[in-house]
């Protein structure tokens, strides 16, 4: 089984070099690159970046200029010669320079870091908090009025768009109510609280956020709980269970739940990659300056080395998830023994 | 009416021996889609009026095509069935002389395992694939010696796994079940049942799902294990050869209600319900005689739940039916060697006997 997770281990490098090739060319040949907004920018005459506010002085870009930017950007060397150095760096970890900072990506994202992973990390853990025993109790009442009605509400908030949810919580809780802050992850005075008003500073502007977040989050995981419980519950061996003289409750405890937390578990791993990539809508909302608004910054304002950085973090943090996943799935369920024969 | 034995319950409770006793066990299905006028669920009796007893050290053999409603006396026994859709919907049912249909949970939790254990059918899906075997038997254990040390419990699981011929148990007994084949999973549901050393062993067609060797040594097994231990069995098969090597008396159901009792050398001598000669003529060694396979023996089919017919169940299929088995539901009645329910059965058997016409 080792020897299956090194080889799995082993696949992460050509599946990661494919999806990085295909965004780095992408990057290349979509029109708007960094050359272009510069050209344009240059022609307006309007407010520049800092590189070529030095070098041009005129309203257009001579040839020599141009070869400079290309240079500078390696768009002169050919596609995958391109790519080869891109790789190279970041096989050092060096991410490259932000066209639009001039700060090194790396930097501008590890920036990001905590108030990403923060709202990942609650969003998480919230939804399993919440989901797992939900649906347990969903599934043991199947058809009571308390599985309908919480079925409703679980299945509005998946169906209402995160940021409709966002903005009406805003207006409501912050605007008409001033319950809550209207946005941003910290107050503006955080630096001079002391630890317990920092925690509660933080907690007071995640809630509303968090609420947009968990809102479309709770269905999948509640309907998978629920339906794998159902599922284990029709199941034969819980008549056998019954049989042997347990009682439903104990029947249940002792044998289908566990085994309903199978799927459970193996989505685990798929989850760690969320735990970077917050939502630009309600980021955007919330005045959140978390990774998912950088990311969409970064998009439209064609600075490809930060949609580079982002997208190096978020393949290997999904490929690492899928084999979590694997490693969860063979840890909880004897059957499956990965690349071995059975015995 | 009074000539029919084993029928009352205070005759059932007056046989001593008597270990179960059923009598007049009704089961009912509710169909969701029908309702009565008040919007109720509208429900049809799926089981009619099943009565039997069986004996410490006996085996009693239920008999009958699939969907005749073996399954569902079973489970009635040991309130298993899948309630509310379907229930127990008249009769009673005692064990040792008490009533065991009670509903309560404290009795019954007493009686499941410990009193009566149940071996299904398929042996693949009845065990918890993800606890390995020495935890599930433990289980049991568990349950019903609530005295006994952790190292006491595996020592008993692994003497059970031993007694069931499972090579080499105190290695196996930490296996998970789909380490193991079909026929050794199934001693293992075996070894789970006696694990709680039941009075009386239910066995739900525990071999259907095995191929042909294998099932002959789990009959072996389970006969052998019975008469050691003095076991009542209850032994559910629609296997009529299966059943002439375990049973000491058979019951033949068909569409819900008992044809035919009677004790097995008599069943296979003298069989005189139509569709016990049926089972009998489809039998391998008659096979052998005259090539037939089953539904060539016995064309057409069971009688679905929703169209009972009014008089007797078989009528539709049996050659000598007439009128009056249309119209009016045969009642089972005792005969010298046990008990039969058809218009027809004295004359069919002189028919039979002295080769005469078919025709009533
Ligand atoms: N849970 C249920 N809901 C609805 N109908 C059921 C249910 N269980 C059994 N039945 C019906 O009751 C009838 C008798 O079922 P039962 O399982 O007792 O048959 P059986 O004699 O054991 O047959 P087999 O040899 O196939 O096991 C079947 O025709 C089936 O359609
Ligand atoms: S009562 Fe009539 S139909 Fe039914 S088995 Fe007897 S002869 Fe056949
Ligand atoms: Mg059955």
């Amino acid at each position: 089984m080792v020897g299956y997770f090194l080889r799995r281990l082993l696949l992460v490098i050509p599946t990661f070099i494919g999806i990085s090739l295909l965004v780095f060319t992408i990057t290349r040949v979509v029109p708007g690159g960094p050359i272009e907004r510069l050209m344009t920018q240059a022609q307006l005459g309007g407010e520049t970046g800092g590189l070529t506010r030095s070098q041009s002085s005129g309203s257009t870009l001579s040839d020599e200029q141009m070869e400079e930017l290309k240079h500078y950007y390696g768009f002169d060397k050919p596609l995958l010669a391109g790519y080869a150095e891109w790789l190279g760096k970041v096989i050092q970890f060096d991410l490259g320079t932000s066209t639009r900072y001039q700060d090194p990506v790396w930097d501008i994202i590890k920036e990001r870091f905590p108030v990403s992973i923060f709202y990942g990390l609650s969003t998480m853990i919230l939804t399993y908090l919440v989901c797992i025993p939900l649906g347990i109790f969903k599934g043991m009442y199947h058809g009571s009025r308390f599985d309908s009605l919480s079925s409703a509400v679980v299945f509005l908030g998946y169906a209402l768009p995160s940021y409709v949810i966002g903005i009406a919580l805003i207006s409501a809780f912050a605007g008409y109510f001033d319950w809550f802050p209207l946005g941003g992850f910290v107050s503006d005075d955080f630096a001079e609280f002391g630890f317990w008003q920092k925690t509660t500073d933080i907690f007071h502007h995640a809630v509303l956020p968090l609420i947009a977040y968990l809102a479309g989050s709770f269905a999948v995981t509640t309907l998978m709980m629920k339906n794998a419980l159902m599922d284990n519950m029709s199941a034969d061996y819980m008549r056998t269970a019954t049989a042997k003289g347990l009682m439903r409750g104990e029947a249940i405890r002792g044998h289908a739940l566990r085994n309903s937390l199978i799927p459970i578990a193996t989505s685990f791993g798929n989850n760690i990659s969320l735990l970077i990539s917050g939502s630009f809508l309600i980021e955007t909302i919330f005045n959140i300056d978390g990774i998912g608004l950088l990311g969409y910054e970064a998009v439209i304002e064609r600075d490809y080395p930060i949609v580079m950085g982002i997208l190096v973090i978020s393949s290997i943090l999904y490929l690492v998830g899928n084999i979590l996943s694997d490693i969860c799935v063979a840890l909880v369920d004897p059957r499956i023994r990965f690349g071995e024969s059975r015995t | 009416m009074s000539s029919i034995v084993n029928r009352s319950p205070e005759k059932a409770q007056a046989k001593p021996d008597a270990c179960l006793s059923v009598s007049r066990l009704c089961v009912s299905i509710r169909d969701p889609e029908q309702r009565d006028t008040k919007g109720r669920p509208l429900s049809s009796e799926m089981v009619s009026d099943v009565s039997f007893t069986i004996a410490a050290g006996q085996t009693l053999g239920l008999v009958g095509e699939s969907g005749c409603g073996k399954s569902l006396t079973a489970m009635a026994i040991v309130d298993l069935l899948p309630k509310p859709q379907v229930y127990q919907s008249g009769g009673e049912i005692s064990f040792n002389g008490q009533r065991i249909d009670s509903n309560d949970p404290k009795a019954l939790k007493a009686l499941r395992g410990k009193k009566v254990a149940v071996i299904f059918q398929d042996p693949m899906t009845a065990l918890n694939p993800v606890q390995r075997t020495g935890q599930q038997i433990e289980e049991v254990l568990k349950l019903h010696f609530p005295k006994m040390d952790k190292s006491q419990r595996r020592q008993r699981s692994i003497q059970l796994l031993n007694d069931v011929g499972i090579p080499s148990p105190e290695n196996r007994i930490d296996a998970y079940p789909h380490q193991f084949s079909g026929g050794m999973r199934q001693r293992l549901m075996i070894a789970m049942a006696l694990a709680g050393e039941p009075d009386l062993l239910i066995a739900d067609e525990p071999t259907t799902a095995l191929d042909v060797t294998i099932q002959a040594q789990i009959v072996a097994l389970l006969k052998k294990l019975q008469q050691e231990r003095n076991m009542a069995m209850l032994f559910i098969t629609h296997d009529l050869a299966l059943v002439s090597q375990v049973s000491d008396h058979v019951v033949v159901m068909y569409a819900g209600k008992i044809v035919e009792q009677q004790d097995v050398p008599h069943i296979f001598s003298q069989p005189r319900h139509p569709y016990t000669k049926g089972l009998i003529a489809a039998l391998p060694a008659a096979v052998a005689r005259a090539p037939k396979t089953k539904l060539d023996a016995m064309p057409g089919q069971v009688p679905s739940i929703d169209a009972m017919p009014t008089g007797c169940r078989f009528a539709n299929r049996c050659e000598y039916a007439n009128e009056r088995c249309e119209q009016e539901a045969p009642e089972l009645t005792a005969h010298e060697t046990g008990e039969i329910s058809c218009h027809h059965w004295q004359t069919i058997n002189e028919a039979s006997t002295s080769g005469v016409s078919k025709n009533v």
